[in-house]
């Protein structure tokens, strides 16, 4: 009996990066560095959702998606900190990211803020296309939360443990409020040709930001002489380091069937069950 | 690294992107929003000393799973949560409620027959079905653990509860334990989780106390307990709130936070952990849920 209608709160996590080696993956630079792409997206990144939430609260008309909403905002404004936390740690240790997370943003506050000059009726159609662009990130933050979740191969590797365990709450949070965005997009646009295009739009985006931040953090890593190469993702992703492209594929094309919900993503039990064992999730109150 | 051509070709793009969506894109055509539950109250039993249970029946309830609440909205305006302490597989809901102060006396005086407006069900406490699993319940605290320990015992779970309160007859509920380890005992002198497996989870319900003991004897894998609202405010001052923009001044008492205060005449405004660490309801610097001014007045110029 999988459970439902979760009540959605964020969680006051704490984590201790003092002792965080520069390959967390231990021996695995590249692997490391795609992962590493996480903290210099999501800051920027969900704080940009956590703005635009935030804009769409007043349009929302069902009280229980609201609250639905708000439970969503805060969990995403405590990533947005933490995955901060460890750019600072990054910093510290001879690596700025800031040339980087500058470019971020840009793109996520300029690109994608709201725009002057609207009537108000365009602002709200842009607002809602600013909320469907969410719900298909949230897709993918739901396709890779579940990945981390059942990541065996990266307990094998020896993860550094602080690491693993921020991944892996941000990645059973992620299950858990998968819903949320597809659901406010469908109570302010239910149409699906606003879903598909706004998925077409983020797919080669997001996967572009992937591919240009892993290069970057691997070319300003001067520990290590390891290249982004196809060859070395491709590798990490046989040894289960990394989600395989062929799979992200098949969950981009699992978006536009027309029976589609985030439900069918990810178990809902086992991302509770996380949090019930994670260190900092059963530290916070 | 993204060159600034790039970023501007981005840019430009953005531009483009939206103001063919603004223009072309059509109208949003919006979902429906869901219609309230108004509940008959079906049955209503005395269970305990002082414990009432009430079942409530209306057409196509939403389905629940154990560790679900239900939001009751009183006809004085109060709202109060109640774990559903039935079976799911039931077609009523039914909850437990302890006699503590007025909002639980008023749901006390519903009768059979009355009609209520109810939200949910949600869930806050959820149940992953995962053994060896041992159940922690204080008093009352026995209403959402109740269909966890049925779930388990039908899943053949290696369960056990250890189910605590002042005497025999304030437990609710002790003639509907399934058949197996229950351990019923009056006080909290011994240790909660003696005999809990390493490898195992814990869910508990009860008292902050007994969340306490719970928490400090921890050694097993997984432990679950229900989140609550933030703890009330005690050493609160009242204070005016003024906001500039809407040029409004609205009085804050002394037990409650100007985020309260303005979600009463704002719906919309945001908020999300009411305890100060999300930053969802800051205004320009001032996080509305928990921050006070030092003197008798704080100005929020952004709202």
């Amino acid at each position: 009996m999988e459970p439902d209608n979760l009540v959605l709160q964020p969680r006051d996590v704490r984590f201790d990066w003092s002792a965080l080696p520069m390959h967390w993956v231990p021996d695995e630079p590249v692997a490391t560095h795609v992962m590493n792409v996480l903290h210099l997206l999501l800051p920027e990144g969900e704080r940009w959702f956590v703005r635009t939430f935030q804009q769409a609260v007043p349009l929302i008309s069902d009280d229980t998606l609201r609250e639905d909403v708000l439970g969503f905002i805060g969990q995403e404004a405590v990533h947005a900190e933490a995955h901060s936390e460890v750019l600072d740690h990054l910093l510290a240790n001879g690596l700025d990211p800031r040339p980087f997370t500058r470019q971020m943003e840009h793109v996520f506050g300029r690109i994608l803020g709201p725009r002057a000059g609207l009537t108000a009726s365009q602002a709200r159609e842009q607002l809602i296309e600013r909320v469907a662009i969410v719900a298909a990130v949230e897709h993918f933050t739901a396709y890779l939360g579940d990945w981390m979740l059942n990541a065996d191969a990266l307990d094998r590797a020896g993860i550094h443990p602080v690491m693993l365990d921020l991944l892996r709450w941000h990645a059973a949070e992620e299950v858990e409020h998968r819903s949320v965005a597809y659901d406010l997009m469908c109570h302010l646009d239910r149409r699906y040709v606003r879903r598909a295009r706004t998925m077409l739009l983020v797919a080669p985006v997001l996967f572009w930001l992937w591919v240009r931040g892993a290069r970057f953090m691997v070319r300003a890593d001067k520990s290590t002489k390891a290249r982004l190469t196809w060859r070395e993702t491709m590798r990490a992703g046989r040894r289960g380091l990394l989600p395989r492209l062929s799979e992200i594929f098949r969950a981009f094309l699992r978006y536009f069937h027309p029976a589609y919900h985030p439900k069918q993503e990810g178990s809902t039990s086992q991302a509770i069950a996380y949090l019930a064992s994670s260190p900092a999730a059963r530290e916070a109150h | 690294m993204l060159g600034t051509q790039i970023l501007d070709g981005l840019t430009r793009f953005g531009s483009l992107y939206d103001a063919a969506v603004t223009r072309f894109g059509g109208r949003a055509r919006p979902g429906a929003a869901r219609d309230a539950l108004w509940l008959d109250v079906v049955e209503r039993a005395q269970v305990a000393d002082g414990v009432v249970s009430l079942r409530f029946g209306g057409p196509a309830l939403p389905a629940w799973q154990p560790g679900c609440h239900v939001d009751l909205h009183l006809p004085s305006g109060l709202r109060r949560q109640y774990s559903l302490c039935g079976d799911p597989g039931e077609d009523t809901y039914r909850i437990a409620v302890r006699e503590v102060a007025t909002g639980s006396r008023e749901v006390q005086a519903l009768r059979v027959g009355d009609r209520i407006q109810v939200r949910g069900p949600r869930n806050a406490f959820p149940f992953a079905g995962l053994g060896p699993v041992v159940f922690v319940a204080g008093g009352i605290g026995i209403t959402p653990i109740l269909p966890m320990v049925h779930a388990a015992a039908r899943q053949d779970l290696d369960w056990r509860l250890v189910y605590c309160g002042r005497s025999t007859a304030a437990m609710p509920f002790l003639d509907e334990l399934p058949l197996g380890r229950v351990d019923v005992r009056i006080g909290r002198g011994e240790p909660l989780l003696a005999g809990a497996s390493p490898g195992g989870a814990v869910y508990c319900c009860g008292p902050a106390t007994m969340l306490d003991q719970v928490r400090a004897e921890f050694s097993s894998r997984w432990l679950h307990f229900e989140r609550f609202s933030p703890p009330p405010i005690v050493d609160g001052r009242p204070f005016t709130v003024e906001l500039r923009r809407s040029g409004v001044s609205l009085e804050v008492p002394a037990d409650r936070s100007a985020l309260d205060v303005i979600s009463d005449v704002r719906p919309s405004v945001a908020y999300s952990c009411r305890q100060g660490f999300c930053g969802t309801c800051d205004v320009g610097g001032v996080r509305i849920c928990v921050d006070r001014p030092t003197g008798d007045r704080l100005v929020l110029e952004e709202l």
